[in-house]
Parts: structure tokens; sequence; C-alpha cells
């Protein structure tokens, strides 16, 4: 071959590669995404300053390693320890719309059932509307704020968490499994079904529930039903166990003659219930649970 | 018979920060009618009531010989019974209840009501006519008939003295005159009254008069006298004039205008 | 007189309760099964005896309780649109029962306490500390405007200081929002005891204090000129008035609409004095709210509609009704 020949091949090669360089490039810097509402949302570049008013998306972006790009987040986030030191913006459903803008945040991050998000858009602040409810979901919210953070942590992070409650089913004995469980979300009372995000939780587990799908996720149940179902193991938050034993009817339940009862705390109940990162220890902790009261032999004043 | 019944002595009264009463002595004499009459403001419905010990008020107040202050709130009621102007709310009672009312002051707490109760009640009832519908509840009657239900109520008491303010109001001439005619009877048998009316023919038939103005008393004498009928008219800014018709005191307004201004006056 | 009228809706409303009871003991998460199987199934047994009869008999308490508070606000302030909740009871009894959901698990001492008492005690002191607070405001009973107006006050502070609390622990927004809308779900036999005890008491001082609301509506000038010690009279009632609503409350929490429709409905059929309308307004509210606690349980099973919101359906149906029919019929509402 000719040099000729050859400069002009290396031209092409250049110019090719860069051009594949430039096509890969770009969409690193323009991102699109749409959030849980279908709206799309354009970013030239990942954002740097994050408002968070959802504990589990505040979690999530910690999870990745995202933390220091939090600014700002809601009163009720308070995983890990380091969110708590962060300017509070009010609840997640009547945040500060004034404190937000005062952040000069470049997304906020909140649940899709939230209103602010049309005052927030039209004082020109981006707002990705994302609320997990499933362990589905979990998994795609992961995935979507890694694309909007610009890590592509996410798919490990989810495998991790994956395995972790595996593990956890694994480690609940074959004794404890297919135990009707009634897991108490507040005294009114209101149960978690079989369509809840603990349901699940306990589906995995290999538990059964009391409450089937059919009566909905956070059903408000008549106390009869409880004493009829007759769970094996009761299940229910520390700040709502009060008055529980003094129910009519209820001291004659298996479940509480036999104290096999788990009160969880309110960290505790909090890893329970939201559909987030820490779903694997949740998972843990249920799994402890069953393991220990669920098991065939009689309590005998073990607590 | 020329004992005091009700004696006030420097009683001032105010409503809210307004003085009403500026320091007032006052005897009413025991078995006779007396009226208080006076124009609008003058302080007379206040003066009742503090004769009657339903206002606060500084200076004492005698009920037949005993202060007020230290007489127990049921012999009170006993001796000393009070028509006010209408505020009840009563609807529902019947109008047997409602002047059966009349007889708690005689009433142990709770009892039922004795044959004394019974005959008193009857007697009020028929007095003001009333008694043909005593199972008629107040709320179906008409003001004029509420009125005299009221008053069969204040009747029923048989107490000693009997306070009426504006006692006359919703009444038709007849029903007036029956009142005129039971306030002469219970006169007749030893009771005291006394009255507040703005109807002051009416009030003139009275036995004695108490002319108030400005929270004071501007006069207090017999209801025939010359006297009395000047300070009637006096506090009255002289737009009225006292007459004698057949025997009676009648009073007459007494316009500005006379000649042709009166048929313009009539046409309007 | 009315007597015979009055002798019967009495009646009526007993048979009503009666034939209500055997309807309730029979409605549940399951259905009328439980009542024919108790007989061999302890847990059925124990369903119908432990769970759904003192329940329905408590609703019939409570709304008894209700009825007789209603009828005595109702002749306390001459007003046909008070209820008994008008003194910062319902604001008071809230209040409690937030600080004691919240007090729980704080320390070991408040645990303690907090467990004996229950829900029910926080709930029943707030409701008499709203009270006594009302009071201290309108500086004793004489002024019922003023009684009336430290009332409104009152509640409305006091419903503040619970949202506010409500704020710190969203976790706890369902069980106040149980409370708040009412509920015979944990009435057992004890609690039943208590509210049949102080019905009786406040039966019994309402209707020996009865002349005096008859005497207050002809006006308190009249009143007073019957020799009647006013203001410890109406200390009294209102006395009567707190143990009658916190006793309530607490046990079943707030239901709405019962102690202002019970006089409403007993006057609609029938006129008489306060002593024989507070006994009647008591039966009439035992009825409606058992009615409407049977419907809670009955038109979703299992699942439970809070109560207050059939009492203010039937309740208040029926009021319209009836104003509908007055309009008609050309007489005045």
């Amino acid at each position: 071959m000719n040099t000729h020949f050859r400069t002009a091949l290396d031209a092409m090669l250049l110019g090719a590669i860069s051009l594949l360089g430039a096509m890969v490039a770009l969409p690193a810097h323009a991102l699109q995404m749409t959030d849980d509402r279908g709206v799309v949302v354009t970013f030239a570049q990942p954002p740097q300053r994050i408002v968070s008013l959802l504990p589990s998306l505040t979690e999530t972006v910690c999870e990745l390693g995202q933390c220091q790009r939090l600014v700002g987040v809601d009163r009720y986030s308070n995983f890990p320890a380091s969110v708590r030191a962060l300017p509070q913006m009010g609840g997640g459903l009547d945040p500060s719309i004034e404190a937000i803008v005062a952040l000069k945040p470049d997304v906020v991050l909140m649940a899709t059932s939230a209103r602010a998000s049309e005052r927030l858009q039209a004082l020109g602040i981006k707002v990705v509307a994302l609320e997990p409810k499933t362990h589905a979901d979990v998994r795609r919210v992961l995935e979507k704020v890694g694309q909007l953070l610009g890590v592509d942590d996410a798919q490990r992070v989810w495998r991790v968490i994956d395995a972790g409650v595996m593990a956890a089913a694994q480690s609940v004995p074959a004794a404890a499994r297919g135990k009707r469980v009634y897991f108490e979300v507040n005294s009114a009372p209101y149960a978690a079904g079989e369509a809840s995000f603990i349901g699940e939780t306990l589906s995995r587990l290999g538990a059964r529930n009391i409450v089937p799908a059919s009566l909905g996720p956070f059903p408000q149940l008549n106390p009869e039903y409880v004493v009829r179902a007759n769970p094996d193991l009761i299940m229910v938050g520390d700040s709502n166990y009060i008055g529980l034993e003094q129910r009519p009817g209820w001291s004659g339940m298996r479940a509480l003659r036999e104290r096999r009862l788990c009160v969880f705390t309110n960290e505790e109940s909090d890893m329970l219930v939201r559909p987030g990162p820490r779903m694997a220890e949740g998972a843990r902790i249920m799994a402890r649970c069953l393991a220990d009261k669920a098991a065939a032999r009689a309590a005998g004043g073990a607590p | 018979m020329n004992s005091i019944a009700v004696h006030a002595d420097s009683v001032r009264a105010s409503l809210g920060n307004v003085e009403i009463l500026h320091g007032i002595s006052l005897s009413i004499q025991a078995g006779r009618w007396t009226s208080i009459v006076g124009p609008n403001g003058a302080g007379k419905s206040t003066l009742l009531k503090v004769l009657a010990g339903l206002l606060p008020h500084t200076g004492t107040v005698t009920l037949l010989g005993q202060p007020m202050a230290s007489l127990p709130g049921r012999l009170r009621a006993q001796r000393m019974a009070w028509l006010g102007q209408n505020e009840s709310s009563a609807d529902d009672l019947t109008v047997f209840d409602v002047a059966m009312l009349g007889r708690l002051p005689h009433q142990p707490w709770l009892a039922a009501p004795s044959t004394a109760d019974h005959v008193a009640v009857e007697q009020a009832l028929k007095a003001t006519q009333a008694w043909d519908w005593r199972a008629r509840s107040l709320g179906q009657l008409s003001g004029g008939e509420r009125q005299r239900v009221l008053l069969a109520r204040a009747l029923a008491v048989q107490a000693q003295v009997l306070l009426m303010d504006e006692p006359l109001a919703n009444l038709d001439p007849p029903h007036q005159a029956d009142w005129l005619d039971i306030v002469r009877a219970l006169v007749d048998k030893g009771t005291t009254v006394v009255s507040v009316l703005h109807e002051v023919t009416m009030a003139l038939q009275a036995d004695a008069v108490v002319v108030m103005a400005g929270g004071q008393v501007q006069h207090h004498g017999p209801s025939h006298h010359p006297d009395t009928h000047s300070a009637v008219e006096q506090v009255f800014d002289e737009r009225i004039s006292i007459h004698s018709v057949d025997d009676q005191w009648v009073v007459l307004p007494r316009l500005r205008m006379h000649g042709s201004a009166v048929a313009t006056v009539s046409f309007l | 007189m009315n007597h015979p009228r009055v002798n019967f809706l009495g009646l009526g409303l007993l048979i009503l309760a009666v034939v209500l009871t055997l309807l309730g003991a029979s409605v549940g998460s399951t259905g009328f099964d439980n009542l024919l199987r108790a007989a061999d199934d302890p847990v059925a047994l124990q369903i119908v005896w432990d769970i759904r009869l003192p329940r329905t008999l408590g609703a019939w308490l409570a709304g008894a309780l209700l009825g007789l508070a209603g009828a005595v606000a109702q002749g306390l302030f001459r007003n046909p649109l008070a209820d008994p909740f008008l003194l910062g009871s319902a604001s008071g009894a809230s209040l409690g029962v937030a600080l004691s959901l919240v007090l729980f698990g704080v320390s070991p001492f408040a645990t303690q306490w907090l467990t004996r008492l229950g829900l029910t005690g926080g709930a029943f002191a707030g409701a008499v500390l709203g009270v006594l607070l009302t009071l201290l405001l309108a500086k004793g009973v004489q002024h019922t405007l003023r009684l009336l107006l430290a009332g409104v006050i009152v509640g409305v502070v006091l419903g503040a200081a619970k949202e506010l609390i409500m704020l710190a622990r969203p976790d706890f927004l369902q069980s106040m929002q149980a409370f708040m809308l009412g509920s015979t779900g944990y009435v057992g036999w004890n609690a039943c005891l208590i509210m049949l005890l102080a019905w009786l008491v406040c039966m019994a001082a309402a209707w020996a204090l009865s002349p005096v609301l008859d005497g207050l509506a002809l006006g308190e000038a009249t009143a007073a000129s019957l020799g009647l010690p006013l203001a410890r009279l109406r200390a009294a009632l209102v006395a009567v008035l707190a143990l009658a609503t916190g006793t309530a409350v607490a046990q079943t929490g707030l239901i709405a609409f019962v102690g202002l429709a019970a006089p409403h409905l007993v006057r609609s059929v029938v006129k008489t004095s306060h002593g024989r309308l507070i006994v009647l307004s008591s039966l009439m509210g035992g009825a409606l709210l058992m009615a409407a606690d049977i419907l809670a349980r009955w038109v979703l099973a299992p699942l439970e509609l809070p109560v207050g919101i059939l009492t203010a359906v039937l309740g208040g149906s029926y009021l319209l009704w009836l104003m509908h029919r007055r309009v008609t019929a050309g007489g005045m509402l």
C-alpha cells in the first residue's frame, strides 16, 4: 500500500472512531427519563443537588453511594444517620415549596401521590416522581435512580438485596413454613394483607397471610376476623402494641396464649414497611421472628 | 293595710359598664296596684328586675319587711312572683305543664303535683281563659294566647307580691280588659301588684303611679292626683295630655301641628 | 296529656333494642352460622359471647349515653343545634388519645401507667380535662354564651395541639382516624359494665335535674324568679354532660351526630317535658347507634366501616326526610 492511501485510511478510521465516540459520549450528558407519572424529564448532565421527599428514595440514593448529593430531605427520612443533619423540607405530602426552591436543587424526588409536583414544575424545578410499592418496584426504582444519577451500580446493588432476601427465606426453618401470620399495621385495626409490600416479603419467606389479596393491601378489619382466623403468629409495631392483649376475645387466641407474638421497634418497623434498599434487612428481621416464634414447640416462658 | 310590701333604698344598678339606676329609694304599698311609667330607656324594666331580686345592685331591697339578700331563694319565690317579657323557648310544653311550673316554689324537689297545686293551676288558667286548651303545646298558640298562659303561670304561684313587666304584650282589647279584672280581683284579696306598662292609659287605672325618667324616680303618687298627671305629661315631653272620660283617665297624644297642617298629616 | 304516646315510643324503642341485639349477635365477619354453631364450636361461642354480644350491647350503651348527653346539652343551652361535644370534651379526648399513643413506650413508668389506663383511660381523662378547661375559661356556668364560646375556643386549641402531635408522629395517623370516626371494635364486657354504671348515674341525675331545664325553657330570669338555684344546678348538669360524654367517647371514640339527632328524632314523634325527653333520647340514641354498628359490620364484611359515617347517614337521612315532609306540607320549618 502506498502512504497516501494509508493516511486516508487512518483519517477515515480516526473520523469513524471519533463519530462513534461522540455517539457514545453524548447520551452520558443529555439524559432523558420517564418517571412513574409517565412524564419525560430531560437533564443536560446528571443532577448534583438532589432533594428527596420520600424515605425509600432517600435510602435508594444513599445505597447507590450518592448520599453526598442530597441537599434536603423530608422530615420522615431518617436513614442513614447522616441525612438527619440535612435541612428538612416538611412532610412528603405537604413540603415547604419555598424551602425547596431556596436550596436550588437540580431535581426533586418525590412520591407520585404528592400535589406539590405541579407547583414545583411551574417554578422551573425538575421533578422525578417515583413510588415503589412492590418488590419489583424496588428494583425498577433502583435502576431509574441509578440512571438519573449516572451511576451504573444499580444492578449489582439489586443482586445483593435480592440475595439477602433469598438468604433470609432459606434461614426460615421448615417447621415455620406455611405458618399463618397476622401483621398489624396500627390499632384501628389495619392489617397488612397479601397484596401489600409487607405481605409480599412474608410470602417470599414462606409464610401465609390471614388477609388474602382480595381484601386489598391495607384493609381495616373487624377484630372478630382475626379471632376467627386464629393466626399462628402475630406481628405488630411497638407503638401500636398498646391494649392489644386486652381486646375482648383476643386473650384466648392461640398466638397470644403461647406468646407467639413479635413486637417490632420503630427502627425495625421502618425497615419492614419501606419498599426500599433495606428490604433485605426487613426480611431478615421477619425471618428471625418466624424462626423464633413460629416453630412448632410452644414457647414455655421464652421471650 | 298601709304596710310596705317592697322597699328599695338607694339602689344603683348597671348593665355592663353603663349605670342605669342612679340611686333610687322607693316604697311600694301592700295590697295596692302600683304602675311604673316613663319613656323608653328610663330604667323601668331594670327597676322591676331589681325589685324582683334578679339583677345585681348596690343598696338594699326589702320584701315584706325582710331584706332580700338574707331571704332564701325558695321563700322569696313563694312570696313574690315575676312575669317578664317573653323570653321562653318552651314550645314543646303543654299549657298545663307551663302553668304548673309556677308551682315549683311550693313543691318539694321532684314531688308530684299535690291537690293544692292542681287547684291553683286550674284557677289560674280559668282566670286567663286558657283552661279549655290546657292540652295544647305552647308552640301551637298565637302571641296573645301565649301571653295569657305565661300570665297564668305567674298567677299560679299565688304569691303575695306580683311583679309584671309589659304584661299586655300581644293582648287584644278584650283580654286587656280581662287582665284589668284579674288585677283588681287580686288587689281586693290583698295581693300587691307592681306593673311596668308603656300603655299609659292602662297604667293610670292603677292605685299609685311611679313616674321614672333617666334612671331616677321623678314622682310617686296616687293615680288620680293632678300632680301625678302633670309629672306624667312632663316626663313625656308634653307630647301627651291626660283627660277624664266617664270617670276614667285617658291619655291622648298632643299633636304639634294644627289647622291646614293637620290635613297634610292625615293624608300621609 | 301526651303520656300515652310517650309510653308507646319508649316501649317501641326498647323492643327495637332487643331485636337489634339479636341481630347484632348474628352479624360479623363470619355471618349467621356462628350463632348456630355456637353450641358445638368453642371458637364460634367465644366470638358470639366475648366479642359480638358485648359490642352490640356496648353500642346501645354508648348511644344511650350520647343521646342523654345531647338532650341535656340542648336543654342547657336552649339551642336545638347543641351537641354533647360542645364543651371541649371531644377535642380533649382526642388529645388524650394522641398523648397516650405517643407516650407509650417512651419510659417504663409511662408504659406501666398507660397499660393500666389504656387508651380509654387517656380518652376519658382528656374529655374531663377539656370540660374543666372550658369551665375555667368561662369562669363558671353562669353565662351560657360565654360557656359556648369558651367551649369552641378550647376545642380549637386542643385540636391544634393534637394536629401538631400527629404531624410529628404520622405513624399514628390511622389509629387516630379510627378513633375520630368511632368504633365499637374493642368493647368488651368490662367496658359494658363501666358504661352501664355511668348511664345509671347520669340518667338518675338528669331526671332529678330536669325541672331546671323546664324552668330554663321559660327564660333565665323567670327560672331565677321561681327560686331555682341556677348556678349549682347548671354546674351539676355540666358534670352529667361531661361524665356521659367522656365515658362514651373513651370506649367508642368520637361518634358524631347521635347526640345531636336523637333528641330531634324523639321530638319529631312526641312533644314532652325535659325529663321524659331525656329518657326517650337516651333510648333513641341507643337504638340508632346499635343499628349503625350492625350495618358497619355487615355491609362490607369482613371489612369494617367507621360507625360514625353510618350514624350520620342514618340520622341525617331521616332528618332530611322529615324536613322535606314539613316543607311540602306547607308548614314552617
